[in-house]
């Protein structure tokens, strides 16, 4: 099945420089339709209302974490099958089992290249 | 300076009137050591100069590389947008030497980065000699709000970038997703 380049998606991350280079990479791998939310809430606040083919988001932010994101996207009836990709610098086994556990599908430690984010979008969104 | 032995226990009853002035010279003794030794702290000098200089540096490296990272990123995306065609070379040439002049930010940070560090260590070692000094031991009781961040960082795996490099490699963590 090739990658739909249309579906919308969500990125999640505080810094803002890193929104901005999973932009450019989203964009060279020909996704045009990509939004941004700061922390977990406001991603929150953004899934209710539009629904998103793959959400790329990180772990530690505030008030709301990457983790707590994840958790409450698989807890809700609505977007539990959203696929999810965590792109972190948290790299502990723990916290790759964690979100393993809580329904993450895929897990990229930061730093990170577009051939990894690329084969991960494929993996998940199922090229 | 030495360590300064406190005198002996107050709550003993002192027995002579020689014996109580002697416990009086010994505090008073401790007294003047012990301004000595906050003295030699220069805590005026820190909070004043010292500690505000720590916060503006480290508040300008912020700034910079902030700015380097917009100023490098911007280029990166005006190649990336460039037009094919016969001034493709030097537009991208133009945008590569901003590349080259946003990494001058590393000159300036690092330089800032050392003073801070600098004073960091300069508060290191006059703390470690007054806690000599003094016999200094740390309060009893917990600090509430760290125990709430370290409760919040236990339940979420909040612990942030490994030294050295991920914890556990990309490759590890794929075999756990294959």
């Amino acid at each position: 099945m090739a990658l739909d380049l249309s579906m919308p998606i969500l990125v999640v991350d505080d810094y803002q420089t890193m929104v901005r280079i999973i932009r450019n990479l989203l964009k060279q791998l020909g996704f045009e339709d990509v939004d941004e939310a700061s922390d977990g809430t406001a991603a929150l606040a953004r899934l209710k209302g539009r629904k998103y083919g793959l959400v790329i988001s990180d772990w530690n932010m505030e008030p709301m974490t990457g983790y707590e994101l994840l958790r409450h996207v698989r807890a809700d009836e609505g977007l539990r099958t959203t696929p999810f990709i965590m792109v972190t610098a948290e790299s502990k086994t723990e916290n790759v089992i964690a979100a393993k556990k809580a329904g993450v599908n895929n897990y990229i430690v930061k730093p990170f290249n577009a051939a990894t984010l690329k084969t991960k979008i494929e993996a998940v969104c199922g090229a | 300076m030495g360590s300064m032995a406190f005198p002996r226990d107050a709550r003993t009853p002192t027995s002579t009137p020689s014996a109580m002035i002697q416990e009086l010279l010994d505090i008073a003794d401790y007294i003047a050591k012990l301004r000595d030794a906050i003295a030699l702290l220069r805590a005026n000098e820190l909070t004043r100069d010292r500690l505000p200089m720590v916060h503006e540096e480290l508040g300008e490296v912020v700034a910079a590389t902030a700015s380097a990272t917009n100023a490098i990123m911007g280029s990166a995306e005006g190649i990336l947008a460039l037009p094919d065609g016969p001034g493709y070379r030097a537009a991208v040439e133009a945008k590569i030497f901003a590349v080259f002049e946003a990494c001058a930010f590393q000159d300036i940070t690092g330089q800032r980065i050392a003073k801070v560090a600098e004073a960091m260590s300069l508060l290191e070692g006059r703390l470690a000699r007054f806690s000599v000094a003094v016999k200094a031991r740390d309060a009893g009781g917990v600090d509430e709000s760290e125990v709430d961040r370290r409760k919040r960082n236990e339940s979420l795996l909040l612990n942030g970038p490994q030294k050295g490099g991920p914890a556990t490699p990309q490759d590890a963590i794929d075999a756990l997703f294959d």
